[in-house]
């Protein structure tokens, strides 16, 4: 039972993956190894390199957001996303609460 | 052994910073030139980086203009050890023309220290070639001593 799961999609031999996580966490820390451990930690070669300028606090006022490029699209769907940002409380209460809400709904739907 | 025969055995290519700081654009277009295929530093592993955290040598053109100061120093603080300058142009070298301009700190070597001078008004990409091995040599001196005052690999 715990070698193979049928995902409906083939099967996924559980100790192949624990395998390959292995194999990629050890290249990865390989790779990271590689890398250069000379720099000087708790001076300015430890800080981000922001075009040479101080890196600032607060810096909404010289960014411009990725979420500039879907800009239009926001604008345009603005009474749905709204209502959207509303219900994202950050809450887990809510998300569970929407959830058992919606797997009702489908319950009823399904078994009627 | 001698010290040219660590260019046969460097540990990496040298990676490079490039900073303007006040310069007509005329020393940069020799630096970018000496990268096309005429001059092709890249075949040696040589190149231009975004960022002073992953460069060994930092290549400086122009004046320092008073703005640029500070910008520079702090290119100048975040490159790891060991590290070299290299002052292209006349103007990073001395201030050239511009030498008594209200405008700036002066020529570089009066913000951060310069370990190579690279002249000319611009200087030929021959001569930045030049400048980046005589660099190369200083920075392997500054391994060597580095490795010998204990410094992690």
């Amino acid at each position: 039972m715990w070698t193979k799961v049928f995902s409906g999609f083939g099967y996924w031999d559980v100790y192949s993956w624990i395998i390959f996580f292995f194999i990629a966490s050890g290249l990865v820390l390989w790779i990271r190894s590689m890398g250069r451990s000379d720099y000087k930690k708790g001076t300015e070669q430890d800080e981000i390199f922001y075009g040479a300028n101080a890196v600032p606090e607060d810096g909404s006022e010289i960014q411009v957001p990725a979420s500039s490029a879907y800009w239009g699209f926001v604008e345009a769907l603005k009474g749905y996303y709204e209502k959207l940002a509303e219900m994202h409380s950050g809450l887990t209460n809510d998300y569970v609460g929407y959830m058992v809400v919606v797997a009702a709904v489908l319950v009823v739907l399904v078994l009627l | 052994m001698k010290l040219e025969r660590y260019l046969d055995i460097l540990s990496k290519s040298i990676w490079v910073f490039l900073c303007n700081s006040g310069s007509c654009n005329g020393c940069d277009i020799e630096i970018v030139a000496s990268l096309t295929p005429r001059y092709d530093i890249e075949r040696f592993g040589m190149k231009l980086v975004g960022t002073p955290r992953h460069a060994d040598v930092l290549l400086v053109t122009g004046p320092v203009t008073k703005f640029m100061a500070s910008k520079l120093k702090r290119i100048y603080a975040q490159m790891p050890d060991p590290k070299v300058v290299i002052a292209v142009g006349n103007c990073a070298a001395s201030g050239d023309v511009f030498y008594k301009s209200y405008n700036l700190e002066g020529p570089v070597d009066n913000v951060i220290p310069v370990d190579v001078y690279v002249h000319g008004c611009p200087p030929r990409p021959e001569a930045i070639i030049e400048g980046a091995v005589k660099a190369i040599l200083k920075l392997e001196k500054m391994k060597e001593e580095l490795k010998k005052a204990g410094a992690p690999k």
